[in-house]
């Protein structure tokens, strides 16, 4: 035990002396449960006055001294030590010590049986001797009462019998006598004590509460410890400081190590860091509470649960058929030659991976020797193969190609080549199509120029020309029926025959009019001759113009839509060759008195007086008008080979040697509206249908592609292109192939002429 | 009951049987619109369709491969050819020349028609008064935009001239594409490129009814020639009516048996019927995307077949009334553009003859749309050649085009009635 429980003592034992004005003795006598400090109380009470003991008659004051005694014992002889350590407190206590003094001599001689030192009979030395127990109910020193001993049990068990239990001696313990309700109601009044009591269970009757328990309920009630003796303010005990308590040696005899009386500077550096950090605000000593420093917390559940699906289950292994049985049926035994085949194959490659065999019963199957290996494999499968569903990204390619409508919902557009007419041994350069669709003009590189029926194929004329024919085109007017045949630095305009009389006669007047307009006042190097109308004829040209010399053979010869101008570009070197040649005025001119790279190619715009011109690289749009230069389109090819313009006048589309194929929005920007890139080869030239919405276009791979185009009104529309149909039936001769593509008018026809000598009508 | 392994042979010899005939012919079968070239088993097997069921089995004369007669060697393409003069072939020649050959290949008459190619020719069926005999009427047009009325003469007497070029018939400003004469030979029709068709009665005016035009100062100038009006010139003719309702180049004209009315087709994808008489158009059959290159009329005259650039030859029954889009009954596909039918001017009712660009004549029965019943290539000697012009009559068939004029035996079959499974 130790100190503090000194002191609680101490204080109890204050307590239990103001009490004494109470008439305790009567609480004493009821007193059943045993504690400490009733017993005390009670052993003084014996002491002090005996006439109270008297009311129990059946008790004699040595049991009850026993009784009393008999757990008290120790705590009082500890007390007794505990009060030797510090005993001078105070008078009181004094005499309380004296008193349990008095006690532990009446400890000494009531509680243990006294015993006696004998002479032992048989060692002859001495001996202590305690006296026998006697079994009588005064040796059950456990309670003065009959104490009932039916232990925790329920007590209604008895509410039926006289008795509430059993004492120690299986006696009968009787129900104490209960008054009825009005009793009890007296016995509140007169009683004081009556509000203190409780039920006993044990007893069955009504017992006062002990002052000991009076005072635990109030410090439950007023929220204080509980346990009174417990002192939450002890003071401490100074074991080692005080007077004569200083510890003189050193535990260590080492001597003081440096760093003990010098500052470190190490510190001191790190010090110094946060300081500089908090000087320059790198480090915010009282960081502003934001609104992020709160704790966040989370609705866990708020979730929705994960739309992932569960891990994919494993595959079960299959279930055995009946060749895995120990009897399988005949047809399931292996033959000879399975069972050769099934020995020679790989154990991977195996089917099966076990021979179905024939056993009588089951008792002569053997052991399976695969098993381990069998389970050891599933289980390495489960374990290792990994188990995912894999969203395989499955796209059809068919769903990348845009949609575009149907080409059999697109007809009219030419699928098949109806004729052809064969120039021996050349190529044909140039090819054009009258604009009443009936007759066709092809020119060779040997000077023939030919004209035929589209339908028919029949040559019907046929011109022969020096040189090579460089282009060929007839006159867009419909009152009036020739063509231009460009040869080495000439111009030839030739009639064909079989024309109605107005319209020859009309002809004749425009390329040979009978009074020629006055020639211009500058000489231009371009002469115009012509015959006269009444010795004309179809065989000759009725109009040569003859350009400049070493202007070379033109390239092509384009013609405005009123079929009054017609431009040229010779091949050969100097200003590039361009000229217009105005009909009715018989004038030739020059547009362009220097021109950047050499020129390809020229186009009238159909409906603005507006200008094609196409270099290696670019297309330059002039304004003839105001002669300007309007806008330059960066066609991204290397070198345009052809060009043609929407008959809307709003669309172009150039065609190049480096295989691309661009169309042109020419509302929308300088670059291509679209790249088409079809071709194996140099695309060689491609062309507009005038009415249908159809172009094509022809390359050196000897194949002629169809393309449907329609253009619409509305600018926010894009044009609509399809590719239609590739036409192939012209041989690649030298590695040309296709040279020169024109359109039918009215019929969706088209005229090709090939490099292997074959004009070709390709028909719907 | 026929058993299912029985193929042409069995059925013909069955047919045979039962008409007891007393010398055999041969006969081929039609089923569903087919002529059967396999077992009846394997034809059922392959259309899917169960033995038990009842086929309708069509017979008819066998028509025998035809068989290449003898070749006409022309200098030119030939546009047109004719064999309704009897014993004698006509050819109308891209040189503008009219030959006259007998049926040994001999060339009796070459008449010099136009300085242009010629492009068509028709025998006027005439017994008018005033010619000889062996002396008949030719129409002929061609591309320098008249049509001539020839007089010709086969006999051998020399005391007539040969030839004599009664008329030439002015109203196109564009090529003529065909002239055809009706059965009584009093009318003619010429189609032209210029959407027109002239209708022209064949009577040759005593003067001309057409002023000649002159060139003048580049202006059309009418005056009337001077009248010195030698019997060799032709006379100027005018038309007596003109057909227009045509938007494109009519590739041909023809009138129908009774006279009273015409067909013409054209590159405008119709065919119209024309009132003659009237000149009004009574109703029109248009096709899509199919400019027509030549029209016949079937035996029986109830339906027209034309030929279209879509390599197809298409059947429209001209008895429908008057409504649009007509859809045609038959159409027969080509492998290259057909450019001319030929429709026998008796005999059978169901067959018709085709030549196409590519140089195949084919033979096609009406009811077997499926495939031509036979077909011959020509000018095989020389690579072969487009086929121009097709006349077909008499079990020969004439073929004119850019080789020349062959002659083929092409028998007609005899009809037939239908037996069943």
């Amino acid at each position: 035990m130790a100190g503090p429980r000194v002191n609680g003592n101490s204080k109890k034992r204050k307590a239990a002396t103001e009490e004494h004005a109470q008439p305790e003795e009567t609480v004493f006598s009821h007193n059943v449960g045993l504690e400490m400090q009733s017993e005390d109380e009670g052993s003084e009470g014996d002491e002090s006055d005996n006439g109270e003991v008297d009311e129990f008659p059946e008790i004699d004051p040595r049991s009850d001294s026993e009784a009393d005694e008999e757990y008290p014992g120790d705590s009082a002889e500890d007390e007794e030590e505990d009060e030797d350590k510090d005993d001078e407190e105070d008078e009181e206590e004094e005499s309380e010590d004296q008193s349990e003094d008095d006690d532990i001599s009446d400890d000494d001689l009531h509680i243990f049986p006294k015993a006696k030192t004998v002479t032992s009979d048989i060692t002859g030395q001495l001996k202590r001797v305690f006296p026998p127990i006697e079994p009588d109910y005064d040796s059950d020193s456990s309670t003065e009462e009959a104490p009932n001993r039916v232990g925790n049990i329920p007590m209604h068990w008895y509410d039926e019998l006289p008795h509430v239990g059993y004492d120690i001696n299986g006696r009968k313990v009787l129900r104490p006598a209960r008054g009825d309700e009005l009793d009890k109601f007296l016995e509140t009044i007169e009683d004081p004590n009556s509000w203190t009591s409780a039920f006993d269970k044990k007893a069955q009757a009504d017992k006062p509460l002990t002052a000991e328990e009076l005072d635990l309920i109030r410090r439950l009630q007023e929220n204080e410890i509980p346990d009174a003796q417990y002192d939450p303010y002890e003071p401490t005990i100074e074991w080692f400081t005080g007077k004569g308590k200083e510890e003189i040696m050193p535990l260590s005899g080492a001597p003081e190590p440096k760093r003990r009386w010098v500052p470190s500077i190490w510190e001191k550096q790190k010090v110094m860091k946060i300081v500089r950090a908090i000087r320059q605000g790198r480090i915010l000593p009282n960081k502003p509470k934001t609104a992020s420093d709160k704790a966040q917390f989370y609705a866990i559940w708020n979730e929705e649960p994960s739309a992932h699906p569960a891990p994919l289950p494993a595959p079960k292994p299959r279930l055995p058929t009946h060749a895995a049985s120990y009897n399988p049926p005949e047809e399931y035994l292996p033959t000879e030659e399975e069972r050769k085949r099934w020995e020679e194959t790989e154990k991977e490659d195996r089917e099966q991976n076990f021979l179905p065999q024939k056993y009588s019963a089951l008792r002569l199957v053997p052991a399976y020797n695969q098993f381990i290996q069998e389970r050891f494999s599933r289980q390495l499968d489960l374990y290792l193969a990994p188990r995912i569903q894999r969203t395989k990204l499955q796209i059809d390619p068919n769903s990348l190609i845009p949609k575009l409508p149907s080409p059999n919902s697109l007809r009219p557009f030419p699928v098949y080549k109806s004729l052809s007419v064969l120039h021996a041994k050349t190529r044909v350069r140039s090819v054009s199509v009258s604009p009443d669709g009936a007759w066709v003009v092809s020119g060779d590189e040997s000077g023939n120029v030919s004209l035929w029926e589209v339908i028919v194929g029949k040559e019907v004329k046929r011109w022969k020309f020096d040189g090579k024919v460089g282009a060929l085109e007839w006159c867009p007017r419909t009152d009036v029926v020739f063509f231009v045949v460009a040869t080495e630095e000439r111009l030839h305009f030739v009639i064909p025959p079989n024309l109605p009389a107005p319209v020859l006669f009309a002809t004749q007047a425009v390329l040979s009019p009978a009074n020629l307009p006055p020639a211009p006042a500058t000489p231009s190097p371009v002469k115009w001759t012509s015959v006269s109308a009444a010795s004309s004829s179809s065989e000759k040209p009725i109009l040569t113009i003859d350009l400049p010399p070493s202007s070379g053979l033109p390239k092509q010869i384009a013609w405005h839509r009123k079929g009054d101008y017609l431009s040229t570009i010779s091949s050969g070197e100097g200003q590039g060759g361009v000229w217009i040649h105005q009909i009715s005025r018989r004038h030739s001119q020059a547009p362009f008195k220097k021109v950047k790279g050499a020129v390809q190619l020229v186009l009238f715009h159909p409906t603005k007086p507006h200008f094609f011109v196409a270099t290696q690289r670019y297309v330059r749009i002039y304004n003839l008008a105001e002669q300007k230069l309007l806008k330059t389109l960066q066609a991204g090819i290397r070198w345009i080979s052809s060009m043609d313009v929407h008959p809307l006048g709003d669309h172009l589309i150039v065609g190049g040697y480096d295989r691309k194929l661009c169309w042109f929005d020419l509302e929308l920007s300088d670059k291509p509206y679209k790249i088409l890139r079809y071709h194996s080869r140099a695309v060689r030239s491609v062309h507009f249908h005038p009415t249908y919405p159809l172009f094509a276009s022809s390359s050196d791979d000897g194949s002629i592609q169809i393309f449907h185009a329609r253009v619409y009104n509305d600018l926010m529309t894009d044009p609509l292109i399809v590719p239609l149909k590739i036409l192939r039936g012209h041989q690649v001769n030298e590695g040309l192939g296709v040279l020169q593509i024109k359109w039918v008018p009215r019929q969706p026809w088209l005229v090709s002429a090939g490099a292997d000598g074959n004009v070709a009508v390709w028909c719907s | 009951m026929i058993p299912a392994s029985w193929k042409r042979y069995q059925l013909s010899q069955l047919v045979n049987k039962a008409l007891s005939l007393p010398k055999p012919i041969p006969f081929d079968f039609l089923v569903r619109g087919e002529i059967l070239r396999t077992t009846l088993g394997e034809w059922c097997a392959e259309k899917g369709i169960g033995e038990e069921e009842t086929l309708e089995i069509e017979y008819f004369e066998s028509i025998m491969p035809p068989q290449r007669m003898s070749s006409l060697p022309h200098e030119d393409w030939v546009s047109s050819v004719s064999s309704r003069l009897s014993s004698h072939f006509l050819t109308a020649s891209y040189d503008g020349q009219l030959r006259v050959f007998d049926y040994s290949q001999k060339l009796l008459r070459t008449v010099p028609l136009h300085d242009a190619p010629t492009t068509s020719l028709a025998i006027i069926p005439s017994d008018l008064a005033g010619f000889a005999e062996n002396t008949h009427l030719i129409a002929s047009a061609s591309h320098d935009l008249t049509a001539h009325l020839t007089k010709l003469s086969l006999s051998d007497s020399s005391d007539l001239p040969s030839h004599q070029i009664l008329a030439s018939l002015h109203l196109h400003t564009a090529p003529l594409s065909s002239i055809s004469a009706n059965t009584s030979g009093k009318h003619l029709l010429t189609a032209s490129w210029d959407g027109l068709i002239g209708l022209w009665d064949t009577l040759v005016p005593s003067s001309d009814e057409v002023p000649l035009e002159e060139p003048q100062g580049g202006e059309r100038k009418k005056r009337r020639k001077l009248g010195d009006s030698e019997n060799s010139k032709p006379k100027r003719k005018a038309p007596l009516n003109v057909l227009k309702s045509h938007t494109a180049r009519v590739s041909r004209a023809l009138f129908a048996p009774s006279g009273n009315q015409a067909y013409s087709t054209g590159f405008d994808s119709t065919i119209r019927t024309w009132d003659v008489e009237n000149g009004v158009c009574l109703s029109t059959i248009t096709a899509s995307a199919k400019p027509f290159l030549d029209l016949a009329l079937t035996p029986s005259g109830t339906s027209v077949l034309a030929a279209s650039t879509d390599r197809t030859v298409s059947q429209y029954d001209i008895r429908a009334p008057e409504s649009a889009a007509t859809p045609s009954s038959a159409t027969f596909m080509h492998s290259g553009t057909p450019s001319c039918i030929a429709v026998p001017a008796s005999g059978s009712e169901h067959q018709f003859m085709t030549g196409a660009y590519d140089g195949v004549v084919r033979l096609w029965d009406l009811r077997s749309t499926k495939g031509a019943v036979t077909s011959f290539k020509v000018w095989e000697a020389k690579g072969g050649g487009k086929v121009l012009s097709l006349d077909w009559g008499n079990g020969v068939a004439v073929i004119g085009g850019e080789g020349g004029v062959e002659v083929w035996k092409a028998n007609q079959g005899d009809r037939s009635v239908v037996s069943s499974n």
